[in-house]
């Protein structure tokens, strides 16, 4: 029954290749624009001693280019967030290599900012002080001017009446919003995102995914942003990269038709809903969904039926 | 409402919560109450009031229940005229009253002996040492155990023989400690620091070891050095818990005082108590015994109450007194660098 509807609803969208003419030129201006990010042949493979070698990633190689906005995304156990961690420079890589404006990458640093899905901000630093944090501590800017750089900032998150507020007062969403001016403030290349919005109720995902893109058009800044949730992969990429899981592979890169600015009354545009049905199919295929069937018997009346 | 506080882990209304406090000392003081003023409990000696026709009893003297009826059972034997008496304690238990009458005397008393130290004197002499052997253990124990909770190389250097060395009982060092260091004072605040120096590493680097990965490396991306690091990510986030690690550390610094006090020339509280057990002053004992603790708790209780207005980024941080001249204090701080150049004197304090 459901499966009918799904497959007329199919024949309804386009392909998720149609792009308006607008929507290629846009393409061909990003992929005019330099590249920021350059990951080549990517590996990474946890050993435990006594057992095999697990791979997370395999010869990953992608791009990205000025100003992008990419999501990475996979079924879980693709190693998505192992490849937002070795571009931090968090974790070494076992083979291949990151560029970033062509300099390999060696190492955490204050060129590539990082957003986490668990709240990071300093717990004994006001909001204020953890914006400043990366300016004085990392950059050595002097304090006086890493106030007013990060009081900017908090304007641009809307928090300014928050700066001397502890992290423990704030709300998930506002915490994230601090956590991102935090990076921003930093001035960094790239910005990192692992799930930061994973932990956020659903309304208030909604909302810092619309922050996110107000910030991204306003700032130069890079984004590369993992997650697991599909629309919020299609409405906030350019490109999207998807990787099959055990080994982490990359399955595709694709491009998102759907023009900008995105809105959320997009969400039921064909594009839109071409683009995350091919996702759907990519990452959860028809024949995993007939896996997922349990077998639960009958434990009420005949004629008690729910649906 | 109904027994709300049988429910695991639920919260107590501010009320109750001062209420069971309350009850928690009431409770013995109560129980000690009952086996003093109650005759029928307890009470197995007889304070004599009138020896009658005994031989060999006194007016005042206190003897085993079991012998004071055997000895009237002989007098009313030889048709003589009765013991009388009243059911007492022994001499080692003293009542509520005596030991609160003993604890206002104790300071007005003057020592049976002029050599002796008076009751505020034995306390002074024992706080000390509590205090040097504490704060030379926390200058280096504090530090070495944040070392080896940040680097696991040092942990793993340290960290095995300490585990080692924490089982050596600390007053099996007395009679070394007094070879080296003499009988005065020294080898007691050695003692102290045994006792608390080897302990207070492991506990500092297991809480070291607790902060949230997470932190460090949000950090790292914010480019702070790998110094930065210790200093402006562990330190500030773990202090909170070193503090708290420090209160229960300087308790257990009281348990070895007794030991650490009789060690060479028996001084302090420890002495004070025992000269007064010689006396048979029970009361005076009790009452020391009851000064050592009170002591110790209000200094836990002056510490909790500055914790909460040290560290104001905590849920249940509070403004008070100390809070606000810290504040007074960091204002005054912060008005003076403007004139000299920019943030710099900040960093080098830093």
């Amino acid at each position: 029954m459901s499966r009918e509807t799904n497959s007329v609803e199919a024949l309804a969208v386009p392909s998720y290749l149609d792009q308006t003419a607008e929507v290629s030129a846009r393409f061909e201006r990003i992929k005019q624009r330099p590249v920021i990010l350059d990951v080549a042949q990517l590996s990474k493979s946890f050993s435990s001693p006594g057992r095999p070698p697990t791979v997370a990633l395999d010869r990953v190689s992608f791009q990205v280019h000025r100003r992008e906005l990419m999501c990475v995304i996979g079924p879980s156990g693709c190693g998505k967030s192992t490849l937002a961690r070795l571009v931090a420079g968090l974790e070494p890589a076992t083979g291949g290599e990151m560029l970033l404006d062509g300099k390999p990458i060696h190492g955490p640093g204050p060129d590539r900012g990082m957003v986490f899905q668990s709240y990071t901000l300093f717990p004994w630093l006001t909001v204020l002080k953890n914006v400043m944090f990366g300016m004085e501590v990392g950059s050595g800017m002097s304090s006086g001017e890493a106030e007013r750089e990060a009081r900017m900032w908090l304007e641009v998150v809307g928090l300014t009446k928050f700066a001397a507020a502890y992290p423990h007062q704030l709300s998930g969403g506002m915490k994230q919003r601090a956590a991102i001016a935090r990076a921003l403030a930093n001035r960094p290349r790239m910005l990192l995102m692992d799930e930061p919005f994973g932990a956020l109720d659903a309304q208030t995902r909604c909302q810092m995914q619309s922050y996110l893109l107000q910030i991204w058009r306003q700032v130069d800044i890079t984004i590369l942003f993992i997650t697991h949730d599909l629309d919020e992969a299609v409405y906030l990429s350019d490109r999207i990269l998807i990787l099959d899981a055990h080994p982490g592979r990359v399955r595709e890169v694709m491009e998102v038709a759907v023009p900008r600015p995105r809105s959320a009354e997009q969400f039921l545009s064909p594009a839109f809903v071409a683009a995350r049905q091919h996702l759907e199919e990519l990452i959860h295929p028809r024949a995993a969904q007939a896996a997922d069937k349990l077998p639960v018997f009958r434990m009420t009346v005949v004629g008690d039926e729910v649906e | 409402m109904r027994g709300s506080w049988t429910r695991p882990l639920a919260g107590l209304s501010p009320r109750a919560s001062g209420r069971f406090w309350a009850a928690s000392f009431l409770g013995p003081v109560v129980l000690w109450c009952a086996v003093s003023y109650l005759p029928f409990l307890w009470h197995p000696m007889v304070r004599v009031s009138d020896p009658g026709d005994s031989a060999w009893l006194t007016t005042g003297e206190l003897v085993d229940k079991a012998a004071f009826a055997s000895e009237n059972g002989d007098i009313v034997g030889r048709h003589g005229r009765a013991a009388a008496g009243r059911p007492a304690n022994p001499v080692f238990l003293p009542a509520p009253h005596e030991v609160a009458r003993a604890l206002v005397t104790g300071f007005t008393t003057p020592p049976a002996r002029p050599e002796e130290p008076w009751l505020h004197q034995a306390l002074w002499h024992s706080i000390q040492v509590i205090f040097w052997g504490f704060l030379f253990s926390s200058l280096i124990g504090v530090p070495l155990g944040i070392l080896c909770g940040a680097l696991p190389a040092v942990g793993r250097l340290t960290e095995p023989f300490i585990e080692f060395f924490r089982y050596l009982p600390a007053p099996a060092f007395g009679a070394l400690a007094v070879a080296v260091m003499g009988i005065e004072d020294a080898p007691k605040v050695a003692i102290i620091f045994i006792g608390t120096f080897f302990q207070q590493v492991l506990i500092i680097a297991n809480t070291t070891r607790r902060i949230d990965p997470a932190l460090l490396e949000a950090a790292e991306t914010l480019g702070a050095s790998r110094r930065a690091l210790i200093t402006k990510v562990v330190l500030p986030g773990i202090v909170v818990d070193v503090y708290t690690d420090m209160r229960v550390l300087l308790g257990w610094a009281w348990t070895y005082l007794i030991v650490a006090e009789l060690i060479g020339v028996s001084s302090g509280i420890t002495y004070f108590i025992n000269q007064q057990g010689k006396y048979r002053a029970y009361d005076r004992v009790f009452a020391s015994i009851i000064l050592i603790g009170l002591i110790g708790l209000g200094t836990d209780l002056v510490l909790a109450s500055l914790g909460r207005q040290l560290f104001p980024w905590m849920k249940t941080a509070r403004e008070g007194w100390f809070s606000k001249t810290l504040a007074r204090v960091r204002r005054g701080g912060r008005q003076a660098p403007p004139e000299s150049a920019g943030g710099a004197p900040e960093e080098a304090a830093a």
